[in-house]
């Protein structure tokens, strides 16, 4: 899961981006309304997190544009403002969420799982696929009921597939979503990472589908989850 | 004795209009009387000069055909004339013209030498003081009043005569008429002048009332654009107006931007600190919950306070800058609109069934922030306390022309009577299972007094609570 914070405090973007890292998100950060808005228009993210006054362009206007052109992201609007015409005017211009400062990033965690998993068409912030259970809130996963070691970028992927199970997954795709703008994006790594991935999970739970990419199956049912 | 506050302003029972009639009044009646009191004057002195005339050349005959002579009987001169005046109505009994000739006495009584016919015998009598004046000045005409033979009220012309011989008795020759029908005229005559007066002091009246609607025309619509824009059906005083009071015009203008300007100053400054003070709160309130330091714990509590302390004082700096923009209005339906399109999409994980019932001509007078912030925390509330579904009705105030009323229900638990008190009451919550800022209610209670309007909380049809917005509208 990969998410876009736009947010001119520089403080704050730190500490929003450890805590959404910690929670097993891959993050970007733009610190302006002209970078956040770019970044946005041309990377595939999977929520952003945009405060309303900054400098260049206002985050009404990014999300506007955004919405415009098609991006279909979610969108939590985090704002100082709090009035209700605030409120409607950020909802209005496409925003899926609204949080006021101050917050505290427990709250911030939950509504951007909510918005993601929704985005993906999940009701609960667990995903279950045969015994495999993946724990989005705690950012861990159980195969069996035993808990399983991952590092942050392999629980990326697990998290991944598994809000996209039964659905074929490009290397592409999965470098778009798992790394943040910075790290090295060669696909090769996303092997290495699936093979790794593969062997605490179990072989058979990710299918390679060859030419296309990768799709996380239960193997109890076979190959018939479309 | 009472002092009056130089900056206090109070209303004159009289009006503009009243006072420049009252001024017309104040000359036009004075002149109308003393021109009609001149005007009578003159006619009853021309009539009396008219009347008075014959009466004086009857005198002057008598005077002039008098002589005296020997009697034929007695050794004494007695009276001759020479010849009668020669009026017809001087041979007629009691025609009401007379002339007599006779010794008078002190006491104004006469004794008859000769007399006309019309007297039939009778005598005349004068007044005392007439008699005096006669004896003082011999020489000159008397004119003054009496009783005629007929007791009809006289005027009469009399001078006293020495005939050679009878130097000793002086004779009183009087010529007198019957006044009534002179002063009938004259009586007539004032009672003309006073009904032309009456009608022409109704006729100055009228002009001056018409001259003063006219002239004071642009100050009365003047006076009812200000009000125009109070109640908010104008934004600003428009219209065209005389010289005096353009000046005047231009300056309300001037005040309502500058009112305009202020609150929105103010509204900035305010905004912009709640931006600038949120954000470092966040960070230190953030940070510090990540470590568990004595110093994290004193930041987390700190901070707390901060938040707090912001909080209050936004609000108090929103409080201090409500309901003062003049002549603000806002249309009812899109704002609630934009709430039933937007509360869906906060309470997300609820499945909650808006009815709405609007007035699609409803215009609040006030501010569109303002009433998104009442009907957002209220339609807010409902959509947290409600099992399933939430009703909007927006209508005017049956009992107050110029209010409406918005009454918010939901089907949730509502609260029960005696709690709606400190329902309203500001930082009160009375369920701290669902999570928020307080129950909002307050906020709201604060703002629908700004604009002189209420809160009311009542038990829904379902059972949940009903609370009803009374706020202004444009009428």
């Amino acid at each position: 899961m990969r998410i876009l914070i736009v947010e001119d405090d520089a403080d704050l973007s730190r500490q929003l981006s450890e805590s959404l890292k910690d929670a097993g998100y891959a993050v970007d950060v733009a610190n302006d309304g002209e970078e956040g808005h770019f970044l946005g228009d041309t990377e595939p993210y999977d929520a952003v997190v945009l405060d309303l006054g900054l400098p260049q362009i206002d985050g009404i206007s990014i999300l506007q544009k955004w919405r415009t052109d098609g991006r279909k992201f979610p969108v939590i609007i985090l704002t100082a403002r709090d009035q209700w015409s605030e409120k409607v005017a950020g909802f209005d211009a496409g925003a899926d969420d609204y949080l006021t400062k101050p917050f505290h990033s427990e709250e911030l965690l939950a509504r951007l799982r909510a918005l993601v998993r929704r985005a993906a068409g999940h009701t609960t912030d667990s995903i279950d696929i045969g015994s495999l259970h993946v724990d989005n809130r705690a950012a861990r996963a159980f195969v069996d009921g035993m808990p399983i070691k991952l590092t942050s970028h392999e629980f990326r992927l697990l998290s991944y597939m598994a809000m996209h199970k039964g659905r074929v997954i490009s290397r592409t795709e999965l470098v778009e979503h798992i790394y943040d703008q910075d790290f090295d994006r060669d696909s090769n790594t996303i092997e290495v990472f699936v093979g790794r991935l593969r062997r605490k999970i179990g072989t058979d739970r990710i299918e390679t589908v060859r030419g296309l990419g990768y799709r996380l199956a239960d193997p109890d049912q076979g190959n018939s989850e479309e | 004795m009472s002092s009056v506050d130089p900056h206090k302003l109070s209303r004159d029972s009289t009006s503009l209009a009243m006072r420049l009639v009252r001024s017309a009044i104040f000359w036009a009646v004075p002149f109308l009387l003393i021109s009609a009191l001149t005007i009578l004057w003159f006619y009853r002195s021309s009539t009396l000069a008219l009347f008075d005339d014959p009466l004086d050349a009857t005198v002057t005959s008598l005077v002039a055909a008098s002589n005296s002579e020997l009697s034929k009987d007695n050794p004494e001169q007695i009276l001759s004339l020479a010849r009668e005046p020669l009026d017809p109505r001087y041979q007629q009994a009691l025609s009401g013209r007379y002339w007599l000739i006779g010794q008078i006495y002190r006491d104004g009584r006469i004794l008859p030498v000769r007399a006309s016919r019309s007297m039939a015998g009778e005598t005349l009598a004068l007044e005392a003081n007439n008699a005096a004046t006669l004896y003082e000045n011999p020489s000159e005409v008397l004119r003054s009043q009496t009783a005629g033979p007929d007791n009809e009220p006289l005027r009469f012309s009399a001078r006293m005569a020495f005939l050679p011989g009878l130097e000793d008795t002086p004779l009183v020759m009087i010529a007198a008429a019957d006044s009534r029908a002179a002063s009938r005229a004259i009586l007539r005559f004032a009672l003309l002048v006073i009904a032309v007066m009456l009608l022409l002091i109704i006729g100055v009246f009228t002009a001056v009332f018409m001259q003063v609607r006219i002239g004071l025309k642009p100050l009365f619509d003047l006076s009812r654009q200000v009000v125009d824009v109070k109640e908010g059906r104008e934004i600003r005083v428009s219209g065209h107006y005389p010289n005096e009071i353009y000046p005047l015009a231009n300056e309300l203008n001037g005040l309502i931007d500058h009112n305009a300007d202020v609150v929105k100053r103010a509204r900035t400054h305010v905004s912009n600190l709640a931006h600038a003070l949120k954000t470092p709160i966040a960070v230190l309130q953030n940070e510090s919950e990540q470590n568990k330091s004595p110093l994290s714990s004193i930041v987390t509590r700190q901070t707390a306070t901060m938040r707090k302390q912001v909080e209050h004082h936004l609000q108090r700096a929103r409080a201090a800058t409500r309901g003062q923009l003049i002549g603000t209005v806002t249309e009812v339906p899109p704002i609630i609109e934009g709430m039933v399109r937007t509360m869906p999409r906060i309470y997300r994980h609820k499945d909650v069934k808006v009815v709405t019932d609007v007035n699609t001509d409803l215009v609040f007078r006030g501010e569109k922030r303002d009433l998104d912030e009442m009907l957002g925390n209220l339609i807010d509330n409902a959509f947290k306390w409600t099992k399933s579904e939430v009703s909007i009705v927006a209508q005017n105030s049956e009992f107050d022309e110029s209010m409406m009323e918005i009454t918010i229900s939901d089907n949730g638990r509502g609260i029960a009577k005696e709690d709606y008190a400190q329902a309203i009451k500001r930082g009160m919550r009375l369920d701290e299972t669902t999570p928020g800022t307080g129950f909002g209610l307050a906020i709201v209670d604060d703002l629908a007094r700004a604009y002189k309007g209420s809160v009311a909380l009542g038990q829904a049809d379902s059972g949940g609570l009903s609370v009803t917005l009374t706020l202004p509208r444009r009428v």
